[in-house]
């Protein structure tokens, strides 16, 4: 039995199922993620973890209780808001001090305890202080702090970081995931940002319109994408589109001057429209001057921008079909822009979807 | 030099307004009251005699302690209905929150003078409730008629709506996904509001609570129209001065007490309450 199930929750608005059958399971000592597009429903499923929203049915259970009827304040459960949400008319302490209040702790444990949440959130010498003479960073760990302080059953996380700017991100990433790691609770982290569900879960859930398209391990989810939706949403691939055509253990599709082939898999006939997907960093380059540009899984191309990311360039690349990215360490040969190249991937990364229906 | 205009303009046009229109008439009235008045003559003395009157004339000291506790338990009333009125209609208004507030304004559309009449008409020994009462053979409902109770009813029509619409206006300013992290970290509801909702609302209530308190005070249309011989108020006994007896002097004095009591009431509590502690942040980051 796991520490948190959630068994065919839906939530209804109006007509529109806002979270549809939506079933997990989640041991104690995960860190999860619910990573979809704005709208796919993973803060409403949050919510209802909470007790904050009623599902419209299905059954919410925390170590091994029934909570669907139960209302938040009897859940045992925490959250961090993205808009952090911290009593304006409260000092730091005080907003610490808070959930320990409620859970009508002695006063000598609810020092204690403030105290303890001070020290591992760096919040020394702000005690005194109200939220808005604090920094953006500042708030956000006031927000994790009253989040961990009561020592949850699980610790929910509404897009905790959206607020942040990119270096804090990092950092407060980091400490998240230590964290969850000192505490061994649960940790459900909604995020439409995929890097910030990669870096810190181990398994994440790719929600989309209401449903769990996959719950499974982050490698998984970024290496073998279940779904099309799964391949475009999470990393920077590249997308080609043709019409199958198997033949001995392989599958190829041919279109605009580039054969692709890959290993046969289930659920692909002959003669269906399919989309292929090469992540970015799975392209490789090589001059055009070594030739070979005739071969499957390889074209040729013109590199049109170079984009530096730090350790990485970026290459923008033109070829007869349109636009290519490659993504390649700063450690390998350099082209600039102007560059003829090959470029050419692996069978093995290309991962094939029958392709969806809006055509894209 | 240029930048300095927008805020001369900005900041002088209001100050000019209030020391004009402000300023000027209570230094006026704090001078008259310091004079005396006789046969509808101003004579210019100097003394204190208006004020020894108002603080030794039993009249004036019962109608001062009368309107202290009619403002007060209006004000208290206004406070406590409008409460729930306000919270329902951030909570459940939905689209039609506007038109509600809206709603609560329509009696200003109309004087003042023709709501308390309508009210009398209401209220009176011949009124819409005791005429009902009368024809169904019970006894007419006396503690209405032309009393202390039937003027706190007036008063409070007439300044439910202003406490209402301040009381609407800071709930709306007030977030109430607050009221989720209070009860996400354990508050029950009851609890939430105490902890969050009262207290970030607290500032908005008390000048709500004002502002139908310091009218009240100095109220003269309800006592007078509703309010019965043993209805007399301040407010109603300074525009005696100034109308029929022709005291002037005497009613320029009540004014300063008036005025005085108010002004003592708003520092009072601006000391009673830290405005941080209301999540007041207009002080700007500190």
């Amino acid at each position: 039995m796991a520490y948190i199930h959630l068994d065919g929750v839906s939530k209804q608005y109006g007509s529109v199922w806002a979270v549809d059958r939506v079933n997990m399971a989640i041991e104690k000592h995960e860190f999860v993620s619910l990573l979809g597009p704005s709208g796919s429903g993973k803060t409403t499923l949050l919510r209802i973890i909470a007790g904050l929203e009623r599902p419209t049915t299905g059954r919410v259970l925390i170590d091994g209780e029934d909570v669907t009827e139960l209302p938040p304040h009897k859940r045992g459960v925490a959250m961090v808001f993205q808009e952090f949400l911290l009593f304006p008319h409260r000092t730091v302490y005080e907003n610490l001090a808070f959930p320990l209040r409620m859970l009508k702790l002695p006063k000598g444990e609810i020092e204690a305890r403030v105290e303890w949440v001070v020290g591992i959130l760096a919040l020394r010498g702000l005690e005194k202080r109200y939220p808005n003479q604090l920094s953006g960073g500042q708030q956000q760990r006031v927000a994790l702090g009253r989040g961990l302080v009561g020592r949850p059953k699980v610790l929910l996380l509404d897009e905790p970081l959206a607020n942040l700017d990119r270096e804090l991100r990092q950092e407060m990433e980091v400490e998240i995931r230590k964290h969850q790691t000192d505490l061994g609770i649960p940790f459900i982290y909604v995020t439409h940002n995929q890097e910030e569900a990669l870096s810190m879960s181990d398994r994440i859930a790719v929600v989309r319109g209401g449903r769990i398209e996959d719950f499974a391990s982050r490698t998984d989810i970024y290496d073998r994408p279940k779904t099309a939706f799964i391949a475009q949403f999470v990393g920077r691939s590249n997308r080609f589109t043709g019409t199958a055509a198997t033949a001995g253990g392989t599958i190829s599709l041919s279109g605009d001057g580039v054969r692709i082939e890959t290993a046969t898999r289930p659920g692909i006939a002959d003669g269906e429209r399919v989309a292929a997907y090469v992540k970015n960093e799975k392209v490789r380059l090589r001059p055009a001057s070594a030739g070979g540009a005739g071969a499957a899984n390889t074209l040729a191309a013109t590199v049109r921008y170079v984009i530096l990311r730090g350790a990485y360039a970026e290459y923008v690349l033109g070829w007869s079909g349109g636009e290519l990215v490659a993504s390649r360490p700063r450690s390998e040969a350099e082209f600039t822009e102007g560059a003829e190249v090959v470029a050419c991937w692996d069978a093995a990364d290309v991962d094939l979807f029958p392709a969806p229906e809006d055509g894209r | 030099m240029k930048p300095r205009v927008a805020p001369a303009i900005f900041l002088g046009i209001p100050t000019v307004f209030l020391v004009g229109l402000f300023v000027l008439p209570l230094l006026s009235m704090l001078v008259l009251s310091v004079w005396r008045t006789e046969n509808y003559h101003i004579i210019r003395d100097f003394s204190f005699h208006n004020y020894e009157v108002l603080a030794t004339e039993g009249a004036y000291i019962t109608f001062l302690v009368r309107s202290l506790v009619m403002a007060s338990a209006v004000s208290l009333i206004c406070t406590l209905l409008a409460w729930p009125i306000a919270y329902g209609i951030t909570l459940y208004g939905g689209r039609y929150k506007l038109l509600f507030s809206l709603a609560f304004a329509v009696p200003f559309l109309t004087g003042e003078v023709l709501r308390i009449i309508a009210l009398q008409g209401l209220l009176g020994p011949l009124g819409l409730l005791n005429g009902v009462l009368l024809s169904l053979g019970a006894a007419p409902l006396r503690v209405i008629m032309y009393t202390n109770v039937a003027s706190a009813i007036g008063l409070v029509y007439l300044y439910l709506p202003i406490v209402v619409t301040v009381i609407y206006l800071s709930l709306l300013n007030f977030d109430q996904r607050l009221i989720d992290a209070a009860t996400i970290f354990g508050a029950s509801p009851a609890r939430a509001f105490f902890e969050v909702t009262w207290p970030l609302n607290l500032f908005g209530t008390l000048i709500g609570f004002a502002l139908c308190f310091i009218p009240c005070l100095s109220a003269t249309l309800a006592p007078r129209f509703l309010g019965g011989p043993n209805g007399t108020l301040y407010g109603m006994a300074m525009a005696q001065q100034f109308g029929e007896s022709g005291t002037w002097a005497l009613g320029a004095a009540m004014g300063v007490v008036l005025f005085a009591v108010s002004v003592l009431l708003v520092v009072g509590v601006a000391r009673l309450i830290d405005l941080r502690r209301t999540g007041f942040t207009g002080f700007g980051r500190g």
